[in-house]
């Protein structure tokens, strides 16, 4: 209740704050307020891809110089009005950000902020040698034709309103992202790209989408500075600068938050204004010494940024909310997505994959009926867990194939593969650690309902059949190992799928929890899902499967019913050494 | 024609080995600490200062300046290691990279502030002489860059497979765990990689002193050149990096003659968008370290 009142509280006063030039009528003021929000906009519009999708941009002044260019050369040469040249720009960006950045998102962060500044830097170059259409370096000017069609107005009040409209949209969009489907799938991005994949999530269409939504509206703010200056040249509305001050002011005020870029922009753009005010051309350079001072400060001082730090020192992180679950073993989970044929579900022939000439899998054929319970046992190193990635597609074997349901999986991703019903657990377990259990489980959830409260519900559903009902709201991190694998365990059932690939989920724990897992796998098989499991704890594995695989040095040494293979001198040669086999 | 391919092949090789040396310092960081510098032009923009002062203070030649600048930025390389890229090893990756933007900020604005705007030069008598060589014309100052480079690439190549640091460097780029348990120093690796690289940038910085301007934003542009370069060689590749050099120079002498000098660096760009899209390892292989 505190906490909505001082929200609301802080809206009013940025409200207030945001007309206060109404009465103040001062134009020198009314420009830093027109200003503060069209940076704030910008920022939030940075922080939608900074903050939500990881991706640091240095060079978002590309969407913002095409804007800028676009609606003002379609209203100089063909008359075409700015509003609609406004919207021509944006989804211009937009089609940028999809061709030339998708790349990027499949290669390491660092990639992403060079071809960033690259592709500002080709802009602003073009802008600069393309005379014929921009006047080069020399720039354009907008017409004195003051007229509402035109966005062009006397006044400074009406770009007041169309400022505070852009940022209230730009408020909106982050809102909305913060509890949308896509939010979620970005959050654990973020977090885990892996563990994203494992749960059924196109990491880079997620990326690619929100770019998208950025630059468009980085695009929308360029129209916006062009018809509020009247004047744009490719140094200005190109230039690094204004790229990085707009990412400064969202990590200043808190990387990923709603509050954070406002706050940013509302403190920045005033002592902007006031140095160059103090300072004056003599002095140049003085400030932006100051903005890269403030820059390496905050990054290294204190890179969460004001709201976030604010919010831990205030001791108000504590999660909204809080209502104990009791355990309850009578949870029921929804059944598989996709009914699978009867009969066999994987199919396994002929894979190969070696790591630089050390054969991990070799000649491997194996195939699992709908239903079974099936371990995978072999000694450490036997390529076991490779098994499981080149099934998931996690990995592309060198050769043979992978069928499921009937289904080739080898031109497949990740993501595909668990929207087909295959789910994967790792055997390191992968939480999304800053997330709640619940959330962790809930983003699994919306792989079958976008819905984001049913997919929450869901998630409890799901937890509570784990017996994780009771740790729901506490974060990831906070959770012990075997608890840490029951959420990955949750995660993969909440992808609704129809096989599991349970990658040592005993291993590290007492046998009283074994004990518990073990009741739990069998609960799980009795829902109709079929398992293969690969396992250390023979005492678990003999117990649990209808049928037991055994792999040496990448190959199938052994296959048969757990008495089978318990008797099987080959199995034991392999565990215990030759002597004991013969012996 | 011909005599025309082959000076144009003469200025993109001489050019590209200044690059391939400025981009060295760059790889070398990288490959190392996985810290990517973002105010490598920014140093190289001090370097070019340095050898412009020492020349009007005390006029010393560009040739001469590198004696006193180079020990000068391996300190500075040292400095620049402890106090900033240390604490980042283990920060986030945000702070990763926008403190060296950061840095680079002030530095080329701090530079804009006490020197000016102003376009200043290194002038000596042979600046404008050139050697004539079938008809190929190669300016001096560029002859003494070239040489310069192959003689500190090779001089670094050997420190790299024949000495007890170079080999302490190349395992501790490949497991920084592993190599403090073989009994690497892994923290005096890092100052003395980073002081290496920066050494890199002080001896580019002063032999391009007589051949370029130099100006506050004047980084902006050559830090850029060696991403791009440190992309096309592979990020942490030496040899690939030394090579890059080479190519981006030939991309650069060609474009310029036959498209416009305006648009060579959209060129580049090009070139490094296209690799990133087909072989975001580089041309030279993956990040392969061991190369170095």
């Amino acid at each position: 209740m505190m906490q909505a009142l001082g929200v609301k509280g802080l809206s009013g006063i940025g409200l207030l704050v945001a007309l206060s030039p109404f009465w103040v009528g001062n134009p020198f003021y009314t420009d830093i307020i027109v200003t503060i929000l069209y940076y704030a906009a910008l920022s939030l519009a940075w922080n939608l891809v900074g903050g939500y999708a990881g991706q640091f941009s240095l060079g978002h002044t590309s969407f913002f110089g095409v804007g800028a260019y676009t609606s003002t050369l379609l209203f100089l040469n063909l008359d075409i009005s700015p509003w609609f040249g406004m919207l021509a720009g944006g989804v211009l960006a937009a089609i940028m950000a999809l061709l030339i950045f998708t790349p990027c998102f499949r290669l390491k962060g660092f990639y992403f902020c060079l071809v960033s500044i690259a592709l500002a830097e080709v802009l602003r170059i073009i802008a600069v040698y393309w005379r014929g259409l921009t006047m080069g370096g020399v720039g354009l000017l907008l017409p004195v034709k003051p007229a509402w069609q035109n966005f062009l107005f006397e006044s400074k009040y009406p770009y007041l309103i169309f400022a505070l409209l852009l940022l209230l949209i730009m408020i909106g969009v982050t809102y909305w992202l913060g509890r949308s489907k896509l939010g979620y799938y970005l959050q654990a991005i973020r977090e885990d790209e892996s563990a994203a994949k494992a749960v059924g999530i196109n990491v880079v269409r997620c990326k690619t989408i929100i770019m998208m939504i950025s630059a468009f509206f980085t695009a929308v703010s360029g129209t916006f500075y062009a018809q509020y200056m009247m004047f744009i040249d490719p140094d200005i509305v190109f230039s690094m600068h204004m790229s990085i001050q707009v990412a400064l002011f969202a990590i200043i005020g808190g990387v990923g938050t709603l509050a954070g870029p406002v706050l940013g922009a509302f403190l920045l753009v005033p002592l902007d204004a006031v140095m160059k005010g103090w300072l004056g051309t003599i002095y140049a350079g003085l400030g932006f010494v100051v903005y890269g001072a403030i820059l390496i400060a905050v990054v290294m001082l204190m890179p969460d940024g004001i709201v976030k730090s604010a919010e831990a020192w205030m001791g108000r992180r504590r999660p909204k909310e809080i209502k104990e679950v009791e355990y309850l073993e009578d949870a029921v989970i929804p059944p598989p997505a996709l009914e699978p044929p009867p009969g066999e579900i994987l199919h396994v022939k002929g894979l190969c994959k070696s790591f630089g000439g050390l054969n991990a899998i070799y000649e491997l054929d194996l195939s699992v009926r709908r239903g079974e319970i099936v371990g995978v046992i072999g000694p450490n190193g036997a390529g076991k867990t490779t098994l499981f990635s080149l099934i998931s597609t996690f990995l592309k074997p060198d050769r043979g194939s992978v069928s499921f349901c009937g289904q080739d999986l080898g031109q497949m991703a990740p993501h595909s593969v668990c929207a087909m019903g295959l789910s994967r657990t790792f055997q390191v377990v992968r939480p999304f650690m800053h997330l709640s259990v619940l959330d962790n489980v809930a983003t699994a959830c919306l792989l079958r309902d976008p819905h984001v409260p049913r997919a929450r519900e869901r998630a409890l559903e799901v937890l509570r059949f784990v017996g994780l009902g009771d740790q729901a709201h506490k974060p990831a991190s906070s959770l012990t190992l075997p608890n840490r694998k029951r959420v990955e365990l949750a995660r993969a059932l909440a992808t609704r799928p129809s096989l599991i690939l349970l990658d040592e989920v005993m291993a590290g724990l007492n046998p009283s929890e074994i004990r518990q897992i073990i009741e739990l796998v069998r609960r799980i098989s009795a829902t109709g899902i079929t398992l293969v499991v690969i396992e250390h704890v023979m005492k678990a594995i003999m117990s649990l499967s209808d049928r037991i695989v055994v792999i040496n040095y990448g190959q199938k040494i052994a296959e048969g019913t757990p008495q089978e293979i318990v008797a099987n001198p080959l199995v034991i040669e392999a565990y215990l050494g030759k002597e004991t086999a013969h012996a | 024609m011909f005599t025309q391919l082959l000076q144009l092949t003469a200025n993109g090789l001489l050019l590209g080995a200044i690059y391939a040396l400025n981009a060295m310092g760059l790889t070398l960081i990288f490959g190392v600490m996985e810290i990517i510098n973002f105010a490598h032009g920014e140093f190289l923009m001090l370097a070019m200062y340095g050898a412009f002062f020492l020349n009007v203070w005390m006029g010393m030649g560009p040739y001469v300046a590198i004696v006193v600048v180079v020990p000068l930025f391996f300190v500075l390389g040292v400095a620049f290691q402890r106090l900033m890229i240390q604490p980042l090893l283990d920060s986030q990756e945000i702070a990763q990279i926008f403190a060296t933007v950061g840095l680079s900020i002030v530095l080329s604005n701090g530079a804009l502030f006490f020197f000016s705007a102003d376009y200043q030069m290194v002038r000596t008598d042979y600046s404008l002489e050139s050697l004539d060589l079938f008809g190929v014309y190669l300016g001096y100052t560029r002859i003494f860059a070239f040489a310069a480079v192959c003689m500190v690439a090779l001089g670094l190549y050997l420190f790299m497979k024949r000495t007890y640091m170079g080999r302490a460097i190349r395992a501790t780029a490949q497991d920084r765990r592993a190599a403090a348990l073989m009994g690497v120093n892994v923290r005096r690796v890092y100052m003395i990689t980073t002081g290496l690289g920066l050494a890199c940038v002080g001896i580019t910085g002063s032999v391009l002193s007589p051949i370029f301007s130099v100006f506050p934003s004047v980084g902006t542009q050559f830090g850029l050149i060696a991403f791009v370069v440190v992309v096309l060689g592979g990020m942490g590749n030496l040899a690939g990096a030394f090579f890059g050099g080479l190519i981006i120079g030939l991309v650069e002498a060609y474009s310029g003659f036959f498209l416009d000098p305006a648009l060579k660096t959209v060129v580049y760009f090009v070139v490094f968008i296209l690799i990133l899209l087909v072989k975001p390892s580089g041309l030279f292989g993956s990040t392969v370290r061991e190369n170095g």
